[in-house]
């Protein structure tokens, strides 16, 4: 009986002890740019460039959560992915450390911080996915104007994200307050109370309720909506000719990260020509932001979207009162 | 009177400790079991409520001054104390109709009504929200296709408490069916030959041999239904917050690390609060049922018509779960889930090209966290209820702690615990086996009281006064009167340690990586099938595990399931 523990412990050392070495020359990454996709673009630049990755996948908030508790032994060298926003957050917080990237010239002042502590290397626009069976059912087109969720046909139709949990749910409120003024925009979103079935925790909630006819409409980023329909889900995407808000998503390299030079090499790349065609080529329905990289035949022309003027640093200094207002007033409002 | 209850506590400790001298086995097992549940379970609570109570640098209460004055926070309160009372009421009574319908009556598929009482206990996160949408949503198809109901409100309240029920029934079911098999039925028989109706000896005999299980069920489902947030995300929305999702949210939405903690610490009282009222309550009746006679059973318990009644009420559920898993098969097997449900495997080639070491790393580590949980569940729970030694109440209080805190402040504390030398354990696979083993023995702990309850401490006694030492007792005569209860425990942490996301989304790495947050990562960039698919996979997983611990547990104790799994 006892031997038969004893062989039991040994079996459990010998599982734990792979997890206790860790390679010396692999770049760690924090991800947040969904499993696969970031491994075709990291395999992609491990082929470029000869540099081992290993990464792991956490969404937004969990991995702010995580860098800042691991401040003091960081356990990975940057994070990739997440709006620029979170990276903000992330420089205000002294979790990250700047770096100029040679390639950064090319790109415009809202894809990167001025000192260089956050890079944008792709984009997406904000947009409305309709499911066409369900709004059939109530009679109703799919919605090209802020205004038009307002009729009487979206009254309880309508996911969106909540800005009080969701990046994206944030973005909404504050690319409205650029395009109406924060009173008319705080105005329009208690008017649009009755439209909403339910504020979604998470900013990818709405798509998947509007694929399976949950909803008649979910508002949040496009990859998500051009996934569903390549699974073959009966979405149509329209832009509200207000305009909209985007997401652009960034790296950090992390402030004492192991591998820093490694570390730059992906920033190098990732906005480079080549990088830039990566995002293409692995069907990631992400935009490009350097301005002379090719665009994905079936996504819409980004010209084309009403896109406005999003300032993230803007929006990131102003998120804790927005966000109180909302829910004071908003969330409060009469259904 | 005051000085007087020192004096007889001092002395009794100092007994305590003597009875400790002479037994050094269990001097040393004491130690070592409290020196673990420091480690793992105080130490990292203690590095949140720090930063809780140290938000600038400095001492300041103004986190918990903050939040008792916000009405929302308010309202998110009272919102999980009243879904934590009916979850637990309702789990409670629906895990009592199938463990008393299984163990009291002789009708036919009872291995199907087993299964179905088990299977709502494995539910892969976020996957589950969307089938329990697809049955009961707007385009539902319990509500619309079958109902004919236009526009139910799936979101709040109905939905959210439907989906706690269903999710948390099965942990009741697993406790009373424990306890309802070693009672047997020769007390009900004795209590009808003594001229008892039988309601009046299910009123007066089997209820109130079944309190202590009672107890321990509503008493784990509440607090992990209040701790829970993967159902509340999803279903809850902005509508109807409850405290768990807040703490999660406030860490993980508005980066406020220090609010997130203090929001825990509040979410703490009414678990901690539960706890107590249990023990003083169960722990000032005697129950016990296994005394080594032998019992047999003649008369039934419950007439026809009952039995018949009970049956239906089952079936009715076990339809309900069916259906649930149905769907995710089927979603497991579509184009397009909910939408087109043509016939495709494209979901399995995929999982097995993206997932494949992720399946490998998360069996990996519920292997080995699942036996370490059960075996450290049933000596603490032995430990407990059957030896004297200075601090037994603290032992018992502290081993039920991470229950009932959120499992994403367990994450924040455990890297805040542990990402520094000479404790570096971020990125291995043991800092996510401790995560699972301390948030999950309680189950295993409640269980193995209930059933230490029941059973008469002369056998114990005998085995001691023939020669045992502590050590052997427990492994050969405890253990084995425990297997139910083993079983249990085992059972509960191996699904945990496969479904378990919100602590475990912290602790993660490169190296070490789980199913669930495959599911997660699938489920946010739009692909469904793949992540239904990957929850069949952890279905068929667990089921096979399952099997073998029965197998295994059989083998090792020598116990025959009378028709208990299949």
């Amino acid at each position: 009986m006892t031997r038969r523990w004893m062989v039991c412990g040994l079996l459990v050392m010998s599982l734990l002890l792979p997890g206790l070495v860790r390679a010396q020359d692999t770049l760690m990454v924090y991800s947040s740019v969904d499993e696969e996709n970031a491994k075709k673009l990291l395999d992609a630049f491990s082929k470029a460039t000869g540099v081992k990755v290993r990464f792991t996948f956490l969404s937004s908030g969990p991995a702010v959560a995580r860098i800042e508790a691991e401040k003091n032994n960081p356990q990975a060298d940057v994070w990739y992915g997440a709006p620029s926003e979170n990276h903000v957050v992330l420089k205000e917080k002294g979790l990250s450390q700047p770096y100029v990237s040679p390639n950064a010239k090319d790109l415009a002042v809202k894809f990167k911080d001025p000192e260089g502590y956050w890079t944008s290397f792709y984009m997406n626009p904000l947009g409305f996915a309709s499911n066409v069976n369900t709004l059939k059912q109530k009679g109703v087109e799919p919605p090209t104007s802020w205004a038009d969720l307002l009729k009487p046909g979206f009254k309880g139709q309508v996911q969106t994200p909540s800005p009080q949990t969701s990046g994206t749910g944030y973005n909404m409120v504050a690319a409205l307050i650029l395009i109406m003024g924060e009173e008319k925009a705080f105005d329009y979103l208690k008017k649009l109370n009755p439209s909403i079935q339910t504020y979604t925790q998470s900013g990818t909630a709405p798509s998947k309720a509007a694929a399976i006819g949950q909803a008649g409409v979910g508002i949040q980023f496009t990859p998500a909506f051009l996934q569903l329909i390549e699974e073959g889900y009966p979405l149509k995407i329209t832009f509200p000719k207000e305009g909209v808000g985007f997401e652009a998503p960034a790296i950090s390299i992390l402030k004492g990260a192991p591998h820093p030079e490694l570390a730059k090499r992906l920033v190098d790349w990732a906005i480079s020509l080549p990088g830039q065609a990566t995002l293409t080529d692995a069907k990631t329905y992400f935009f490009p932001v350097h301005p002379k990289a090719k665009v994905a035949k079936d996504l819409p022309a980004f010209e084309e979207i009403p896109t406005t003027n999003y300032d993230a640093i803007w929006a990131g200094k102003e998120k804790k009162r927005l966000v109180d207002r909302w829910i004071n007033e908003v969330l409060r409002a009469p259904k | 009177m005051g000085t007087n209850a020192v004096v007889r506590w001092w002395a009794q400790s100092v007994r305590d400790l003597r009875r400790l001298r002479d037994e050094p086995l269990l001097g040393v097992a004491v130690v070592s079991i409290f020196a673990l549940l420091l480690l793992f379970i105080l130490y990292p609570l203690a590095r949140v409520l720090t930063a809780s109570l140290f938000p600038d640098g400095a001492f300041s209460p103004r986190l918990y001054r903050e939040f008792l004055g916000n009405w929302f926070i308010r309202q998110a309160f009272l919102n999980s104390v009243l879904m934590g009372i009916l979850t637990a009421a309702g789990g409670t009574i629906i895990g009592f109709l199938f463990a008393f319908t299984l163990t009291r009556t002789d009708v036919p598929g009872k291995s199907i009504l087993t299964l179905a009482a088990i299977l709502p206990i494995i539910s892969p996160p976020f996957v589950s929200a969307l089938s329990i949408i697809l049955l009961f949503g707007n385009n539902g198809l319990i509500t619309r296709q079958l109902l004919g109901l236009q526009e139910f409100a799936i979101y709040g309240m109905r939905g959210l408490l439907l989906a706690q029920i269903f999710t948390f029934f099965p942990v009741a079911y697993l406790t009373l069916r424990g306890v309802l098999e070693s009672l047997g039925g020769t007390l009900e028989d004795a209590a009808m030959n003594l001229g008892a109706t039988r309601w009046k000896a299910f009123r007066r005999v089997t209820l109130p041999l079944c309190l202590p299980g009672i107890a321990s069920a509503l008493l784990v489902l509440f607090i992990e239904s209040i701790a829970d947030f993967g159902n509340p995300l999803i279903l809850g929305g902005s509508g109807f917050p409850v405290l768990s999702v807040q703490v999660y949210l406030q860490v993980t939405g508005m980066y406020d690390l220090p609010g997130g903690a203090a929001l825990a610490v509040v979410l703490l009282v009414p678990s901690v609060t539960t706890f107590l009222i249990q023990r003083y309550w169960v722990s000032r009746k005697q129950y016990v049922t296994v005394t080594g006679k032998p019992t047999r059973a003649i008369i039934r318990a419950v007439s026809p018509a009952m039995q018949w009644a009970l049956y239906a009420a089952c079936l009715a559920v076990a339809l309900f779960v069916l259906l649930f898993y149905a769907t995710i098969v089927v979603g497991a097997f579509s184009r397009a889930w909910g939408a087109d449900h043509s016939f495709t495997l494209r979901n399995f080639g995929y999982v097995f090209g993206v997932g494949g070491q992720a399946i490998i790393d998360t069996l990996i580590i519920a292997v080995t966290s699942s036996p370490l949980a059960g075996l450290l569940g049933m000596a603490i729970a032995f430990l407990v209820i059957r030896r004297r030694f200075p601090g037994r109440q603290a032992m018992e209080f502290i081993s039920i702690l991470n229950f009932a805190v959120p499992g994403t402040v367990i994450g924040i504390g455990y890297i805040l615990a542990f990402n520094q030398r000479p404790l570096l354990l971020t990125g291995t696979a043991i800092i996510l086996i401790a995560n699972f083993l301390f948030r999950y023995i309680p189950v295993g702990i409640q269980s193995g009281m209930a059933g230490l309850r029941q059973i008469d401490p002369s056998i114990e006694e005998a085995a001691s006064n023939l020669g045992a030492s502590t050590p052997v007792t427990f492994r050969r005569i405890t253990l084995p009167l425990l297997v139910p209860a083993f079983f249990s425990g085992l059972v509960f942490s191996f699904v945990r340690a496969m479904t378990a996301i919100s602590a475990a989304i912290f602790l993660v790495s490169a190296d070490w990586n789980l199913m669930t947050v495959q599911i997660l990562s699938q489920t946010e960039a739009g692909r469904l099938g793949a992540a239904a698919a990957f929850s069949v996979l952890l279905i068929l997983i667990i089921l096979l595990a399952i099997g073998i611990i029965r197998l295994v547990l059989g083998q090792l104790f020598e116990y025959r399931y009378q028709a208990a799994f299949g």
